[in-house]
């Protein structure tokens, strides 16, 4: 309906009599002119005789279009939307204006996004409101309502409530907008201006309404009587949107994981993509990307409503690698935002290993080293250990240069020359020497070659049980106390923890109590199992049985290859590491600096990240994850240059709620915020206020600047 | 001293207009380093070293390549005639003069040098109504005061009205002039058969001496209306209404293609022509125009 603010502007318009009475003036009966060159006026007139009347023509309809036109902008017309009247309260109206700053809102749809439309909508609101009309501002992002401070009382500073709208960005958090029109009602309630008014520009999607929380209440002002009721302020939901589907793919999960079909250092992505459209998509790219270079690319269809996984893999480099794995961008419309997710990995490296065996054999499975060997194979370890044999004789005339690990199975004792070689890898190069006994090995002569390099002397050999005896199973030494948290018993969780307690052994050697040595492992009759020490640079680990089935049955039980394995990686110095799991953006994060030193400086996705400490650890950090993607924090010791600390990288994820965009059923929102008499959904800001309709004013003025324009240059020919 | 047209049409009877001017013409070729010699162009002769080199024609050098000399001839009777346009739309003048006054004054001044050079002079006056057609009234070629009197007299009593006969008043003249005679016509060429042209081409292929006296009113030439007009044709039924600050600058160019065209095409003919406008002086014009002839 259309509706005039200045309806006595509208007397303007019999000024379109201006322009016809000129027309009529100029079409007056002319004055008679005998005139000797008519032949050159009928020639002129011939020529020009049609085309000046359509002139004529055009010149009165754009004066009478240009005279009406500023008329009726004057009156500044209106439509008055349908449907406004019934929400709309009498009198002026303290209003709260709140706009969704969720990451929702970052919806392109068209050339713009949801909410730079918000904030076009409620900067126009803004304008709108009466002079005697209070005002605050609020941005609803974040799991706490409204985003930083809360929405001050209703004020009548427009400077500062438009410089809060012009200024605002949108987050990458989640909303409740439930909550933030609860904390709007409670800031009207602060003005004394009797009408209350909340208007929301949002997505309205549905996962940021709470259906089932009480409807937003204006609290009762401080002087009233006790027992006062708050009162229901007149809510309206401007649709950003404009009632637009708000279709959306996005990448929800991330799952990165080893894989030994992929060869050394492969590993799979894996993306979980889900499509919150009602329609199909089929063909959708996914990519995995480290740093600009695509390094794998798959198509994934998902059905729609639905999830699909989608595995891409990669062979990584050695280090900690930080990819990403994105969604081919919708040029249309859609959440960019959401299209990827980063991940973070530590991929550790190759590792270069000996095994020296001391007792051969041509049967393979009575040969020393055929566990290790198989634990270490290729096909167990991805190709990541690349492990050689040579027998006793053969490795103390080899060079150890090159190989990060030595293991020593069953050796007798060496020649000091070899000793000495060892001695310099572990200590000067930092290599570990993994040392198994068995029946060659004299622990005197052992103690005498190795001398410190072990981590205790071997004092003597002990025989729990002469394996196949009768009661030998029962007599057998079992592991007693593990240390579980260590790097090497890691993979064990509580339920696999048995196949290695359930590990027998019928013969090891005791130690001497000399030496600093941190014990791993014992049986249960105290006895250390599996002794570590540094050495220099490098590790000496000792297992006091061996590696064969010769005293123990550990080798054939599936808990040994991963020990084995984790032992090897571990005295390498190439453990895999576990990252920290994703944050989600919104929340916050702390990293534990490692003992000694401090966390100095977080690198967020954008440039260095604010962080906070604790006044109990001061040398942590936590980390508010305000963006997604890759956080990087460098530590060092107090006065020492940081540098990157790779345990300590993580990345930060969004809320996949957020890439749901389906819309709040209407009629139950209005319900939900105290039914139809005091809430509405309206396509526009000039709707939700409900007084001035969509203002068609601008729109005339531009007609008559046009019709002004076209006179002048019909006039000027 | 010139004769300003406003201050000439206060003078009175023709007779005194066209004595005034005719005296602002002597004046004037007194100051001229051209002494009034009636001479008459008899042949070219081909240059041969020892002939005065002024009086080589570059005009035929032009077309034929070759040196030619213009040999003249004492004229002590030269017949000169006066063709006056006196159609209607000669009649059309809101300044001081109409067009035809304009051409009786400069016709009557022109008769007056002549006679008193003693010369003939005969006078046309074209239009309707006369007992020949297209010949209004004729004086036939005489030399004598009296005949210029009642040249002037005619001139006086004609009036602009009808359409434009000239073509049939030329070839009347053509008839009337005889031998080789100097032929002045006096007319706006406003003629809707488009024969005038032609018929002054033909008068000149007969040898004549033939000089255009083109005579435009300044508002012919400048259109200055602005309120809207019906314009009534002064020589037949015709009339148009129209919004002349609309259609000015397309009649400004009719009739610039006009006035070029006319020109171009006579002087394609060696037709001379002068195209005059009303509010300039007359003895001006006539000295500028004698001179220019002294001089060629």
């Amino acid at each position: 309906m259309l509706q005039f603010a200045h309806p006595a502007y509208l007397w303007g318009l019999f000024a379109i009599a201006l322009p016809i009475l000129v027309h009529l003036f100029n079409q007056r009966r002319p004055r008679p002119l005998s005139f000797g060159a008519i032949e050159f006026v009928l020639r002129s007139q011939r020529q020009k005789a049609r085309r000046l009347r359509l002139r004529q023509i055009l010149l009165l309809a754009l004066r009478c279009l240009l005279i009406a036109a500023v008329a009726l902008a004057l009156a500044r017309p209106s439509l008055k939307p349908h449907g406004v009247q019934a929400a709309q309260a009498k009198g002026p109206q303290a209003t709260a204006l709140v706009v969704d700053a969720s990451l929702s809102m970052r919806y392109r749809l068209g050339s713009r996004t949801l909410f730079e439309k918000a904030r076009a909508e409620a900067l126009a609101a803004l304008d709108r409101l009466g002079p005697d009309e209070p005002a605050t501002v609020g941005l609803c992002a974040g799991p706490a309502g409204l985003s930083g401070a809360s929405m001050g009382a209703p004020s009548f500073d427009r400077l500062a409530a438009r410089r809060t709208l012009q200024t605002a960005q949108p987050t990458f958090l989640s909303s409740d907008l439930t909550g933030c029109l609860a904390a709007a009602a409670k800031a009207l309630g602060e003005s004394p201006v009797p009408g209350k008014r909340i208007i929301a520009f949002t997505d309205l999607a549905a996962h940021s309404i709470r259906l089932d929380a009480p409807p937003p209440l204006v609290p009762p002002p401080a002087n009233a009587p006790p027992g006062a009721q708050g009162i229901r302020p007149n809510v309206v939901l401007v649709d950003a949107a404009r009632g637009s589907e708000l279709p959306n793919a996005a990448i929800v999960a991330t799952a990165v994981r080893p894989s030994a079909s992929l060869g050394p250092r492969g590993y799979e992505v894996v993306a979980t993509v889900a499509n919150w459209g009602a329609r199909p998509l089929a063909g959708l790219q996914v990519s995995l990307k480290l740093g600009a270079n695509v390094v794998a690319k798959g198509f994934v269809d998902v059905e729609g409503r639905g999830t699909a996984k989608k595995t891409l893999g990669a062979v990584l480099p050695a280090g900690v690698v930080a990819g990403r794995i994105e969604l081919s961008r919708e040029e249309a419309q859609g959440l960019d935002e959401d299209d990827g997710q980063d991940f973070v990995v530590q991929v550790p490296r190759d590792v270069k290993a000996l095994i020296v065996d001391g007792s051969p054999s041509s049967l393979r499975s009575r040969d020393e080293a055929f566990f290790a060997e198989a634990a270490l194979g290729p096909a167990r370890t991805g190709g990541r250990i690349h492990a050689q044999t040579l027998d006793a004789d053969a490795a103390a005339n080899a060079s150890l240069d090159g190989y990060d690990v030595i293991l020593l199975l069953n050796v007798a004792a060496p020649p000091k020359s070899f000793a000495e070689k060892l001695r310099q890898a572990v200590q000067h190069r930092g290599a570990g020497l993994f040392i198994a006994l068995g029946d060659h090995v004299d622990p005197d002569a052992w103690n005498d070659a190795f001398g410190d390099l072990l981590p205790r002397p071997l004092h003597l050999i002990k025989t729990a049980a002469e394996p196949g005896s009768p009661g030998a199973e029962e007599h057998a030494a079992r592991f007693g106390v593990i240390e579980w948290s260590h790097p090497l018993f890691r993979v064990f969780g509580p339920a696999e923890r048995e196949g290695l307690e359930s590990a027998r052994t019928w013969r090891y050697a005791l130690l001497k109590p000399e030496g600093q040595a941190h014990t791993l492992a014992s049986y249960d009759d105290g006895a250390p199992a599996l002794i570590e020490k540094r050495s220099g640079a490098g590790r000496v680990l000792l297992y006091t049985s061996s590696a064969s089935r010769t005293w123990t049955d550990w080798p054939i039980r599936v808990s040994f290859l991963p020990v084995l394995q984790q032992a090897v990686s571990w005295l390498a110095d190439a453990l895999e590491q576990r990252q920290p799991p994703p944050g989600a953006v919104g929340s916050e994060r702390t990293l534990v600096a490692p003992a000694g030193s401090r966390v100095a400086k977080v690198l967020g996705p954008s440039g260095e990240s604010s962080f906070r400490r604790e006044p109990t650890h001061a040398d942590d950090a936590i980390v508010p994850l305000q963006a997604p993607g890759l956080y990087r924090a460098l530590v060092a010791p107090p006065g020492v240059q940081p540098r990157e600390e790779p345990t300590l990288s993580f990345v930060a994820t969004l809320d996949p709620r957020e890439s749901d965009l389906r819309r709040v059923d209407e009629s139950e929102l209005k319900a939900q915020l105290g039914g139809a008499g005091s809430a509405q959904v309206a396509a526009s800001a000039a709707a939700a206020q409900g007084t001035t309709g969509t203002p068609l004013w601008s729109g005339l003025l531009l007609l008559g600047a046009l019709a002004l324009l076209g006179e002048g240059a019909l006039t000027r020919r | 001293m010139t004769l300003d047209p406003a201050l000439l049409a206060r003078l009175g009877p023709l007779q005194v207009r066209a004595r005034k001017v005719m005296e602002g013409v002597l004046t004037g070729l007194h100051k001229s380093p051209h002494h009034g010699q009636s001479v008459e162009f008899s042949e070219h002769k081909e240059y041969a070293p020892g002939d005065e080199i002024r009086h080589i024609d570059w005009r035929a050098f032009a077309k034929l390549d070759k040196y030619y000399v213009k040999r003249f001839e004492m004229e002590t009777n030269l017949r000169a005639l006066l063709l006056v346009d006196a159609s209607g739309s000669m009649a059309y003048g809101r300044g001081a003069m109409t067009k035809l006054q304009y051409a009786a004054v400069c016709a009557g001044a022109l008769a007056y040098l002549l006679s008193r050079q003693g010369d003939q002079v005969a006078l046309c006056l074209a239009g309707e109504g006369g007992t020949w057609m297209g010949v209004r009234d004729f004086l036939p070629f005489a030399s004598s005061p009296t005949h210029v009197q009642e040249l002037l007299r005619m001139l006086d009593a004609g009036q602009g009205r009808g359409p434009t006969l000239l073509p049939e008043a030329i070839d009347f003249a053509a008839e009337k002039a005889g031998r080789r005679a100097l032929v002045i016509v006096l007319s706006d060429l406003f003629d809707v058969t488009e024969r005038s042209i032609p018929a002054l081409k033909m008068l000149r292929s007969r040898r004549h001496d033939v000089l255009l006296l083109q005579t435009h009113d300044p508002e012919e030439l400048e259109f200055p209306f602005d309120d809207p007009t019906r314009f009534l044709s002064m020589e037949d039924e015709r009339q148009i209404e129209a919004q002349p600050r609309q259609i000015r600058e397309s009649y400004l160019s009719e009739m610039r293609r006009f006035l070029e065209g006319t020109r171009r095409e006579l002087a394609r003919a060696d037709v001379e022509v002068e195209q005059i406008r009303t509010d300039a002086p007359p003895d001006r014009v006539l000295l500028k125009l004698l001179a220019r002839r002294e001089a060629a």
